[in-house]
This record gives structure tokens, C-alpha cells and sequence, in this order.
């Protein structure tokens, strides 16, 4: 039984020589949020459009629903070693970036798909109708409306793009994962309990970000609706 | 698939570690989530489901380390990793518990309650058998999840499937790596059909198809 007081926890969030430096903890924390940003930004430009095709064309529908029940399966942790080892260790950013991506896609693809796919016809129809472009339609029409759905799938994409993010020092590569990863080896456990803390309030405090997000594109659909109701009557 | 071969006997006993530290938290994590769907009141309900979904959206690995500082168990070790998979189980399978016993027909219960069911016997009765296809549904998406992500107890000790990672990356051998990927998704695969088989066995009325959205 190691029982660890707040006292040694806080020295060590106290200590200076852990906030300087390559390992200090503002270069793990950018390194940590550019890797999730990245590998997030990359999966929604890809997922979003494939999405959005399949979800108008109806071709491909399967593959979507293989895609993601395929994807909880598998186990991001052996993902990333296995390009890492597939691309050679001297390029592990890249091949970490693109297991990130490879792991963030299906269930934003689930989200934009399904998102698309629940549009009732008649609202893309007339959008048609009224002379709208493709272009037109799909920013001003199928866009908005898929966005709750969207950032539902992002939020799932999010969960799992960090908890992998924090395995990144086990390939070399920093993050805030470092500590534990580093504190368990040299038997470090205040360090290994303060990162854990951070990781835990950062992943929080971005879920919620992402909640707000949705909460707000929620509220905007539906008021949008709301205000067309109105001048309907 | 030469090295899988050669080293079947090792494969085979991290199969079974790994099979074990998931399927504890699963039948835990779901008996537990199953009463806490029925326990809580439904004021509460939004709010601990958001709670819930904060813990789950906590990486496994922090939590893994996290509980030694707050229960005050060791660092390395499986226990950690059961109780997190255990709490990661019960966040993901009580919103479809909730939502299993909410789809059971309000009639139903009222007739039941007529015919003098008490508590106890509409639960096990009537409840229960109406919500197994929606907890099921739950159960196989909560199954693959935890499969997976027991791979990652590997780095705090537990020497399961997740080991063929690490040592595969230390000793630079892409097979063992490869064998590690497979050996898991061959796990979930088995898990759902299980899953699958079980759930149309205790619901035989709604035949699923194995294909899930």
C-alpha cells in the first residue's frame, strides 16, 4: 500500500525544474494538445466529405456501420506501434499523426453520415427547388442541420484520439503522458499521480468544450426552425 | 505468422489474462449499472449521467495510475485496471440500461402491478426480459470497447495481450506486434457473436442481426 498525501503531490506540481525544459510541462502540454488538434483536424476534413457523399448517395451505407462496430475493436495502442514500427522510428510524429486519424474517422464519419441521412428529403429537395448549387446546399442546408450529429461523432473521436495521445511516450515522443510513463519506470509515483491530474482536467474540460459546442449548434438549429415556423404562419 | 507459431504457448497465456480482465469488469460493470438504472432516482439521472460521461471520457491509462492516489491500491498490478475497466463499463452501459427499461411499455407494467407482481417479481418478470435486447445492445458495444482497451493494463503490469505491444517495439518484431492487433480483435469478434447468441437466447422474440449500427 502506497498512499500518496496532497502534500507531495502539490511539490511536485510546485517543483520549477518540472515546468523548464523539453520534459517540462508546457512543452508536454502543446505537444500533447498539437498532436490531438492535428490528428482531430485531419480526421473531420476527411471524415466530414465522405460522410456527407454517403449519407446523399446512400452507397456505401454497409461499410460505414462495418467501419465503426470494426473500429472499437481495435486496440489504438497496438495501431500505433504497428505504424510506427510499418514507417520506421525515425518518423513516429507521422505515423502516431496518422494512427490519431485512422482512430478519430469512423466515428465522425458515423456522425456526418448519420447526420445527413436523418435530413428529411423535402428540406434538400426544396433547397434544390429554390435554385440552391450543390456547393449552396451542403454549406447552407445539409451542413447546419448535421452538425449536432457531426460534433456528436467528434466528441467519441475526441475520447478516443487522447487516451492514445497519452501513450505517445512509450514511442519516444512527449505529452503529458511522459510523466507517467516515466514516473512508473523510475518508481516516480508523485509525478505519475500529478500527471494523471492534468491529463484528467485537460480531457474534462475538453469534453465540455465540446459539449458547449453542441449544445450551441443544437440551440442554433432549432431556433433557426423555430423563426422559419413562424414566418410560415 | 511463422513467429506466432513458434511462440503459440506465450500467446496463448496472455490470451487468457486477457480474457479474464475483461470479462470481470463486464459482468461487474453491467450488474452494476443494470441496478443503478433502476436505483436512481430520476431527478438525478441527468446529472450523474453527465458525470458519467466525464469519467468516461478520461483516458484509461491516467486512470489506471489515478486510483492508487485516491483508494490506495498499488501502482502495478490488475487491480487497478478492473476497477477502471469496471467504472468505464458501468458509464458506458448505464445510459442503455436506462434507456432498455424506459422502453418497456408502461401498459405492462400496470398490468403486471394488476396481477399482483410484487417489486421483486416485476423486475425479474417482466422488466429484465423486456430491456434485454436494448442491454444487450449496450453489452456487445461496452464488450469491444473493454477488449481493446485492456490491452493498454499491458503498460501498468498486467501482463496480457497488450504485452505483444510493448515487447514487440522493444525487441523490433513487427510480427509480434501484428499478432498482438489480431489476437484482440479475434477476442471482440468472439465476445460479440457470444454476445449475439446470448442476448437472441434470453430474447428470443427480437432475432438481431449480427450486424450492428
Amino acid at each position: 500500500m502506497i498512499v500518496l498525501s496532497i502534500a507531495e503531490i502539490w511539490q511536485w506540481f510546485t517543483e520549477s525544474e518540472n515546468w523548464e525544459g523539453r520534459y517540462g510541462l508546457p512543452n508536454l502540454f502543446s505537444e500533447h494538445i498539437s498532436l490531438t488538434l492535428i490528428a482531430i483536424f485531419l480526421a473531420l476534413s476527411i471524415a466530414v466529405p465522405i460522410g456527407l457523399m454517403i449519407g446523399n448517395s446512400g452507397k456505401g451505407e454497409v461499410a460505414v456501420v462495418a467501419l465503426t462496430s470494426a473500429s472499437r475493436a481495435l486496440p489504438t495502442m497496438g495501431l500505433m506501434f504497428a505504424l510506427v514500427m510499418l514507417m520506421g522510428v525515425e518518423f513516429r510524429s507521422f505515423s502516431i499523426i496518422s494512427a490519431l486519424t485512422i482512430i478519430a474517422i469512423p466515428p465522425i464519419l458515423a456522425g456526418a453520415y448519420a447526420g445527413v441521412k436523418t435530413i428529411p428529403r423535402p428540406i434538400s429537395e426544396s433547397a434544390i427547388a429554390m435554385g440552391m448549387t450543390t456547393k449552396q446546399l451542403i454549406w447552407h442546408v445539409q451542413l447546419p442541420l448535421a452538425f449536432p450529429s457531426i460534433i456528436g461523432g467528434l466528441r467519441i473521436a475526441f475520447i478516443q484520439v487522447v487516451s492514445t495521445v497519452v501513450l505517445a511516450p512509450l514511442i519516444g515522443l512527449g505529452g503529458l503522458g511522459f510523466g507517467i510513463i516515466q514516473g512508473l519506470a523510475i518508481r516516480d509515483f508523485p509525478q505519475v499521480t500529478g500527471s494523471a491530474i492534468i491529463i484528467v482536467i485537460i480531457t474534462i474540460l475538453g469534453d465540455r468544450l465540446i459539449g458547449i459546442l453542441q449544445k450551441l449548434g443544437n440551440l442554433k438549429t432549432s431556433l433557426d426552425r423555430n423563426d422559419k415556423l413562424k414566418g410560415n404562419q | 505468422m511463422e513467429w506466432a507459431f513458434r511462440n503459440s504457448s506465450l500467446i496463448f497465456d496472455l490470451a487468457l489474462v486477457h480474457l479474464w480482465v475483461s470479462i470481470i469488469p463486464l459482468v461487474l460493470g453491467s450488474t452494476i449499472a443494470i441496478l443503478l438504472a433502476k436505483i436512481i432516482p430520476k431527478k438525478a439521472v441527468s446529472s450523474f449521467n453527465a458525470s458519467l460521461g466525464a469519467i468516461y471520457s478520461i483516458p484509461s491509462l491516467a486512470l489506471f495510475v489515478a486510483l492508487p492516489a485516491i483508494i490506495g491500491t498499488r501502482y502495478i498490478g490488475p487491480t487497478n485496471v478492473l476497477i477502471a475497466l469496471t467504472v468505464y463499463v458501468i458509464a458506458a452501459m448505464f445510459f442503455s440500461a436506462r434507456d432498455a427499461f424506459s422502453q418497456v411499455p408502461e401498459s405492462t407494467l400496470v398490468i403486471a402491478n394488476a396481477q399482483g407482481f410484487s417489486y421483486l417479481q416485476k423486475l425479474v418478470h417482466v422488466e429484465l426480459p423486456l430491456a434485454t435486447p436494448g442491454i444487450f445492445a449496450g453489452l456487445r458495444v461496452a464488450a469491444a470497447s473493454t477488449v481493446s482497451m485492456a490491452s493498454i493494463g499491458a503498460v501498468v503490469g498486467v501482463k496480457n495481450l497488450g504485452f505483444l505491444f510493448l515487447d514487440g517495439f522493444q525487441r523490433k518484431i513487427p510480427e509480434e506486434i501484428i499478432t498482438g492487433l489480431l489476437a484482440i480483435f479475434l477476442i471482440a469478434l468472439i465476445f460479440d457473436a457470444l454476445l449475439w447468441a446470448l442476448g437472441n437466447l434470453l430474447a428470443p422474440w427480437t432475432l438481431t442481426k449480427l450486424d450492428r449500427a
